[in-house]
């Protein structure tokens, strides 16, 4: 199991470098397949290791380690990767969404003028994200949350002509790196307190530290998680990193990175677990994150960005999860919603791609019409967000509602906030679909559509779809909560659902009959006011208003972080910067000068001169050593 | 075997080095200048092995053996500069040659 972890890590940097090295040698067809075929290695190594740990029972999870990379007085760091149930689940995660993804971008980059770079990017995603989530200690995980956050940055980026990728770009990464910054300084705070970042040391210390200090920790990471998940206050970079292809919305903004935050809180829950206050703090920032997400994908007209704060709104309810206590739950929704959410920007990927490019909803309404599979496969991966019994989504967000009813007054508080978002989610996902699909396709459908890949796509494209649309319907029979749980006992060595959240029956009858009932209500709400058009979308201009701008969240950082560091770049330019810095440039030119040319009459080339200066110069100094001795 | 003491050694070889110096000052003839700069290195090499043998090292012995290396290509460098001036036409003088003056 340990040899499938370590190719399950370098398969997709092996592609990457193979990429870059092959240059404009390889064409750009066998750049892409390079890439694909690296994670789907890494993919196979993912299984190797599982099927091992699964082999020698899930509690004899291993740390292995490569070699010592930086070692300083007492403390030290290996490269090392460990290998226990929560890492193998998130590698088979990783490496098999993304594999798919990968090889759905074969056709849907097909024809772009930098496939190669594009490929080498995003295996070096594959590589960072899985680097993340098998670290053997905390330093080589804030390597991977470091490195995830620079490929994501390149990805959004990709199309760097466009100033608007660039901008979101900048964002995504100046948000990213504030949590890498507030998560470095909590691993500064443990290695004073315990000189090791090694997994275990650190949770026997977070024992032993005082309250505040492991609060402080705690918010530290938390700090990381929030950035990396893009919960409040830190989300509005998601949104914005929609500019970049669709596979990477896929890949990096639905299936894998956005969840790291939930893979960091489960795999630190002992540090979390002493720090009650700000483990239920990330629940309630998921809990905000999920009721704000819900209502401004409402109003949005970008059919990425709809699915985009659908995500928002999905990790919401994993930090909920993960926030009280239920790890298996939260761990269980990120593993549905991977398929689920990648199969919702695949399709909207295959629309988009067959479609001009055109991404505006109210352009692309009847598009079902010219696409019939697509609008398929993505109702399924509609119902099961929205988590319509039978599909995915049930059985993965109900158990998260119930462990949150069980929570004390503040769990049943976040168990009504779930409870409307279950709502808004119908609502948002099929108001999408009623526009988009169903009905006579729009003029600009009919004119714009074109087929150069098949009706539909590529079969590059279509198989990953169909897989997922498989996963989707019925990924989520792994686990029905309380009947049958293996996704529960599997993490329960590393990640076990605290007794407060421990849900009784009672509880999951209550949430799997409330939730799925209020979903319904939601689409049918959508269907009478988008579908059959029979109630009008109520006139609400100052909530509208609030809503198109997100809460004004991008105007209040604008307000505190740009026009302050605008203001004052701009008062040091006019009294520092051009009276002192641009004038003395002058000055010193001109001193120089002037020296220059008053000692240019001691060069003679008299060769005598220089003898007698040298020799004179050397009795001075010898007297003056004399002397002075 | 006792020898004169250092204090004799360090006088000629003070003797030698002041009259190179004295050459390098006073002659024009770069050929002669030359030579003059071999006998200051020659002074100072003496003095050298003088202090080897009084403090019983051999540090200054070695030293004086790579000055010798370097007085040995100084001087190549030197006479093929003194050909190269004289293969020109030009007066063998180094007061003459003064064009890198400020």
């Amino acid at each position: 199991m340990i040899p499938g972890a370590w190719i399950c890590l370098t398969a997709p940097l092996v592609g990457t470098a193979l990429i870059l090295l092959g240059g404009t040698r390889i064409s750009r067809g066998t750049a892409a397949w390079v890439g694909t075929t690296s994670v789907f290695v890494a993919f196979a190594g993912a299984l190797w290791s599982f099927f091992g740990l699964w082999a020698h029972g899930s509690d004899n999870g291993q740390i292995s380690s490569a070699w010592t990379w930086l070692q300083v007085g007492g403390f030290k760091a290996d490269v090392s990767v460990i290998v226990d149930p929560l890492s193998t689940m998130m590698m088979l995660i990783v490496s098999g969404v993304g594999a798919l993804i990968v090889l759905y971008s074969v056709g849907y980059m097909d024809g772009d003028d930098e496939e190669r770079r594009y490929f080498a990017y995003i295996t070096f995603f594959v590589f960072s994200m899985l680097m993340l989530v098998e670290s053997g200690n905390m330093l080589l995980l804030l390597v991977g949350w470091g490195l995830v956050g620079l490929s994501s940055y390149l990805l959004i980026g990709f199309w760097h002509e466009r100033e608007s990728a660039v901008a979101a770009a900048k964002k995504a990464f100046i948000m990213n790196a504030f949590g890498d910054a507030t998560m470095a300084l909590a691993l500064f705070v443990l290695i004073a307190h315990s000189n090791s970042l090694e997994y275990s040391t650190a949770f026997a210390t977070a024992g032993h530290l005082s309250q505040t200090t492991v609060d402080l920790v705690a918010l530290g990471l938390l700090g990381g998680a929030v950035a990396k998940s893009a919960q409040v206050p830190l989300h509005t970079w998601l949104p914005d990193a929609m500019e970049g292809p669709t596979p990477v919305s896929a890949l990096i903004h639905a299936a894998t990175m956005v969840t790291a935050g939930v893979y960091l809180l489960a795999r630190l829950n002992p540090i979390f677990q002493d720090a009650k206050n700000v483990a239920l703090l990330a629940a309630a920032l998921g809990a905000i994150t999920l009721l704000m997400a819900g209502l401004i994908a409402l109003v949005q007209t970008d059919i990425k960005r709809v699915i985009a704060y659908s995500t928002m709104s999905q990790i919401g309810y994993m930090f909920m999860a993960v926030g009280v206590g239920a790890y298996s739950n939260g761990m269980f929704h990120l593993m549905t919603h991977a398929f689920f959410k990648a199969l919702l920007f695949m399709t909207a990927g295959l629309v988009i791609h067959a479609i001009s490019d055109e991404q505006d909803i109210r352009k692309l309404r009847g598009v079902g019409a010219v696409m019939p599979w697509t609008r398929w496969a993505f109702l399924i991966g509609a119902l099961a967000l929205v988590g319509v019994p039978a599909f995915a989504g049930f059985f993965s967000k109900d158990p998260i509602l119930a462990a949150d009813l069980h929570d004390h007054w503040y769990g049943v508080t976040f168990w009504i906030c779930g409870l409307i978002g279950t709502f808004l989610t119908g609502l948002y996902t099929f108001r999408l679909y009623f526009i988009v699909f169903p009905g006579e396709p729009s003029a600009f459908v009919r004119e714009h559509h074109h087929r150069h890949h098949g009706r539909e796509g590529a079969l590059t494209m279509l198989v990953p779809v169909g897989v997922l649309t498989v996963l989707a319907a019925i990924g989520g029979w792994i686990q029905f909560q309380p009947f049958w749980e293996p996704i529960t006992h599997w993490l329960s060595s590393v990640a076990a659902t605290t007794p407060d959240a421990t849900a009784t029956n009672w509880d999951d009858l209550v949430s799997s009959l409330i939730a799925p009932a209020l979903g319904i209500a939601g689409i049918v709400v959508a269907w009478l006011i988008w579908g059959k058009e029979r109630i009008a979308v109520p006139k609400l201009p100052a909530v509208q208003r609030v809503l198109e701008h997100k809460f004004y969240f991008d105007e209040l950082y604008d307000e505190i972080f740009y026009k302050p560091a605008v203001a004052a770049a701009n008062i040091f330019r006019r009294d520092f910067e051009e009276p002192v810095v641009i004038t003395s440039g002058n000055d010193i030119g001109e001193g120089a000068l002037e020296v220059g040319q008053a000692t240019q009459r001691i060069q003679t080339g008299l060769l005598r001169t220089y003898v007698l200066a040298f020799g004179v110069g050397t009795a001075v100094i010898a007297v003056i050593l004399l002397v002075v001795r | 075997m006792e020898g004169p003491g250092v204090v004799w050694y360090l006088g000629l070889a003070a003797f030698l080095f002041g009259t190179g110096a004295f050459g390098v000052l006073v002659r024009r003839n770069p050929l002669i200048v030359l030579l003059s700069l071999e006998i200051m290195l020659n002074g100072a090499n003496l003095a050298l092995i003088a202090f080897a043998r009084h403090s019983a090292s051999a540090a200054g012995q070695i030293f004086a053996l790579s000055v010798m290396a370097v007085a040995a290509a100084e001087v190549c460098v030197g006479l093929g500069l003194v050909v190269a001036i004289h293969r020109r036409k030009i007066a063998l003088d180094v007061d003459a040659l003064s064009e890198l003056r400020g």
